[in-house]
């Protein structure tokens, strides 16, 4: 390869739009979430940190890298300090997967033929190791968090595996920039698969760990829940993996539902961005809308009506082809 | 469900935040801030020292040939609880609470109400 | 094999509560089995307080031993000194009285509704009920002069009164509350989340309400008939009609419907109130000095039943005033609801008892080298503290 072709591969991966760009857009969606969450309730918001408070959760960042790290005593030291820093960089290599439509191209930084279970396969990972945070954190609420994180997964994984499951059987492909590239010729999956849109949104709402599923970081129950014990720079860079949970699970539900980067003239970043922050906005509002469920109420929402739904799904999927 | 509806009508409202200081709401009138003393009025009886439940108030001399017409009461805002109650002890009005409440201050000193010399109004 | 329990300790912080509180749990998985409760962390020592202030003061007093029921505590202390010195304060004043209290007993509901839903994860429910609450803190500060801490109950009557320019615009907040109260009671009785959380849950049979001593909606919820406000009037209670809540389902959900339909019921008796208010003074003039005697009160407080004992050996000041808040009464029933429950409703359990821990301490002595826990009675600790000074001269008894 020349050296230009090696200059534009570094580029793509480092700045846009690879690390830089997600880092920033991923603060700038906790800015829409913390703005419309607030707006809903009829409050304010983050307004003093530029203008309408667009800079705040670059203020947080930066407020909690300067913070004193506490390392309790008794913590196995090794995975304690490796779980942030492991989340931070497997939530930029899923990013890496998703087809964004910068520089007008159709195809993710990173595409290939089974790229898709690649991607469901890390956000397995990620939350794995917030259980190892919390259980290694020798902490009882962050040990009881820890479990808690680990119930919902085997609740939520297999509803929207198979959702996404649906997606990959009615495409004939395992390549996620080639499920958003067929979207575009034809009808949105949103209309073709109503309902494992519904149930994949259900399930990402209990992969961000956000009301009614966020049982393991329960703020008035268990004080932190995984969360307790980690301060400092730890906190700061799970802070920043679960913002850019939020921007990569709302890329992959536009990616599987919403035609990804496709719009009326070719790939474009703009429509990408629009179609994200349509599903961030959806998900704010599941937040704002209910209590918190139990944690053996989540299993029972998932087994008894998530999982069953998303198998009905398939079934369409393969019996009744596009 | 039914709190979905009242979320998207909030979207497109004003918050009722108010972004104090900027924009202040005016107290009621009948508001208890600070304690005001009109020392002309003031007889000295002592009254309100005697009820304040907070021990806030102290009878000073300021004119020692009046014996004990000549004192005026010294109140300390940092041990005043805001009851009122020296309001209705008082048997000629002299004390009365204004709408003044943004009484924070890092100088312990300036929270003294001093009586002045006479023929002076109060000094805060 | 007998497998251990696992403690888990609650408070004194804790971002589930509001008051520093200590359960000690312990727990076999998620479910509790045991529940010990240690309180003492914001004893004041008010009673004593009380007695070293004259009888004028202390209504302040007793008025900041609780910010949220304030009113209930006021109205309670001064009928208890006007019982002792014989005299009734005039119609209009027990009328008003009667306002401030109901008006205090909706803010105080309110707040309660509001933290109920923010255990429950239901961020959206508790701003929306705090800022409805902001219309009650308005309506109380013009007639009253603060939002809370309200200092209009006087021995004898009360402060101000209550004009025509007040009394409209209390109309027109009262009526958008209650459009605002049925509102969230359509909210908490459908949504499936909130039934999630507090149908079934923290269950307290009514016979175990009866024989723990419960009070206030705790034991309404479980279906006992038992209102300080009907059984024993006082104000002009027994001039403004009302009902007395009660639902028989025994768990959450039950005491906080009972909750909100007092909310309901105050409204109405506030416009009955106000629409059949007399006219005259709402003052009477009272000596400083309370002959000697002994007197008892009781009020329906926003949490139950409030009792206050007042004596008085011929002074300016009180011989002895004990309180007896209703958080404390609630203390045993609410260890009962707690066993068999998840860890996960504890919270949820905890607040649905509506604990004002400032009203409740008191203070237990746990000898930690000899392994001896015992409670002083007011009697031995004043001989005790007494002693205690004498023998370090120089140290005086304020």
């Amino acid at each position: 390869m020349s050296v230009l072709e090696y200059l534009m591969v570094l580029v793509k991966t480092l700045i846009y739009p690879g690390v830089i760009f997600v880092i920033i857009l991923s603060l700038i969606y906790e800015w829409v979430d913390r703005k419309v969450y607030a707006r809903m309730q009829n409050r304010i918001g983050p307004f003093y940190v530029g203008p309408s408070g667009f800079l705040q959760p670059f203020a947080d960042f930066l407020k909690l890298l300067s913070k004193e790290d506490i390392v309790p005593p008794h913590v196995d030291y090794h995975v304690f300090t490796l779980s942030p820093i492991i989340t931070l960089y497997l939530v930029l290599l899923a990013m890496f997967l998703i087809p964004t439509g910068a520089w007008n191209e159709p195809y993710a930084i990173l595409a290939f033929e089974g790229d898709y279970i690649l991607a469901l396969a890390l956000t397995t990972f990620i939350t794995i190791f917030s259980f190892f945070a919390g259980w290694s954190s020798v902490n009882r609420f962050g040990v009881i968090g820890a479990m808690r994180a680990l119930y919902q997964m085997i609740s939520y994984e297999i509803s929207m595996f198979l959702c996404a499951a649906a997606v990959a059987l009615d495409t004939r492909t395992l390549c996620l920039s080639r499920m958003a590239e067929v979207q575009a010729s034809g009808l949105w999956y949103i209309l073709l698969h109503p309902l494992g849109f519904v149930v994949f949104i259900l399930s990402m709402q209990a992969e961000l760990d956000k009301v009614p599923f966020d049982t393991p970081e329960a703020k008035t129950e268990i004080v932190g829940g995984w969360l307790t014990e980690i301060s400092g720079k730890k906190l700061a860079f799970f802070r920043l993996a679960s913002d850019i949970k939020l921007f990569f699970c709302a890329s992959l539900a536009t990616t599987l539902y919403l035609a990804g980067p496709w719009g009326p003239l070719g790939p474009n970043i703009l429509w990408f961005l629009a179609k994200v922050t349509f599903v961030i906005i959806l998900v704010t509002t599941l937040r704002a809308a209910f209590a918190r469920f139990r944690i053996d109420q989540v299993l029972a929402v998932f087994w008894k009506y998530a999982i069953p739904l998303s198998l009905v799904q398939v079934l369409i999927a393969l019996f009744i082809p596009h | 469900m039914s709190v979905i509806k009242e979320l998207l009508k909030n979207l497109f409202t004003k918050p009722i935040t108010l972004k104090y200081p900027q924009e202040r709401k005016p107290p009621a009138e009948r508001f208890r801030g600070r304690v005001y003393v009109d020392y002309d009025k003031c007889i000295g009886c002592g009254l309100c020292a005697r009820d304040c439940p907070a021990s806030a108030i102290e009878m000073v001399v300021i004119e020692p040939e009046k014996g004990i017409r000549g004192r005026r009461p010294l109140i300390d805002l940092s041990r005043c609880i805001f009851c009122g109650q020296c309001e209705l002890s008082c048997p000629r009005k002299a004390i009365k609470f204004i709408h003044e409440y943004e009484l924070a201050t890092s100088d312990k000193k300036s929270l003294l109400l001093i009586p002045p010399k006479p023929k002076g109004s109060q000094k805060p | 094999m007998k497998l251990s329990l696992f403690e888990i300790p609650l408070g004194p912080q804790h971002p589930a509560l509001k008051e520093p509180i200590r359960f000690i749990f312990k727990l076999d998985g998620e479910i509790v089995v045991g529940a010990e409760p240690r309180l003492g962390y914001v004893h004041r020592g008010v009673e004593k307080l009380a007695e070293t202030r004259t009888f004028i003061q202390d209504v302040y007093l007793a008025e900041r031993i609780c910010g949220i029921c304030s009113a209930a505590h006021t109205t309670c202390f001064v009928q208890a000194v006007e019982e002792l010195l014989g005299i009734e304060p005039p119609p209009r004043a027990k009328y008003i009285r009667l306002i401030v209290f109901e008006l205090n007993r909706i803010q105080s509901h309110l707040l309660w509704l509001g933290i109920l839903a923010y255990e429950m994860g239901f961020d959206t429910l508790f701003m929306y009920i705090w800022r409805d609450r902001e219309r009650v803190l308005d309506v109380l500060e013009m007639i009253t002069g603060n939002r809370v801490l309200y200092a209009i109950n006087q021995i004898g009557g009360v402060r101000h009164d209550i004009d025509d320019k007040i009394a409209a615009y209390m109309r027109k907040a009262l009526s958008y509350l209650r459009e605002r109260t049925k509102y969230y009671k359509g909210i908490v009785e459908r949504d499936p989340t909130i039934n999630a959380r507090a149908v079934e849950v923290g269950i307290l049979k009514k016979r175990d309400a009866i024989a723990l001593c419960a009070v206030g909606p705790t034991t309404r919820g479980s279906g006992v008939k038992f209102d300080i406000r009907a059984d024993d009037p006082y104000a002009a209670l027994d001039e403004v009609p009302f009902n007395v809540v009660v639902y028989d389902t025994e768990d959450v959900m039950a005491r906080t419907l009972v909750r909100i339909d007092e909310i309901l019921e105050s409204i109405s008796m506030i416009e009955y109130a106000l629409d059949h208010m007399p006219s005259g003074d709402i003052r009477v003039r009272v000596p400083r000095v309370v002959p000697a005697g002994e007197a008892v009160s009781r009020v329906e407080a926003p949490r139950g039943e409030l009792v206050y004992y007042v004596r008085s050996a011929g002074g300016e000041k009180p011989e002895r005033v004990k309180v007896r808040t209703p958080t404390l009464a609630n203390i045993p029933a609410l260890c009962k609801m707690l066993e068999g429950a998840y860890v996960a409703d504890i919270p949820v359990i905890v607040a649905s008892i509506d604990p004002c821990l400032a009203c409740m301490d008191r203070a237990i002595f746990v000898d930690v080298s000899k392994e001896k826990v015992w409670v002083w009675s007011e009697r031995e600790l004043r001989r005790y503290s007494l002693r205690w000074y004498r023998s370090r001269e120089g140290v005086r008894r304020r």
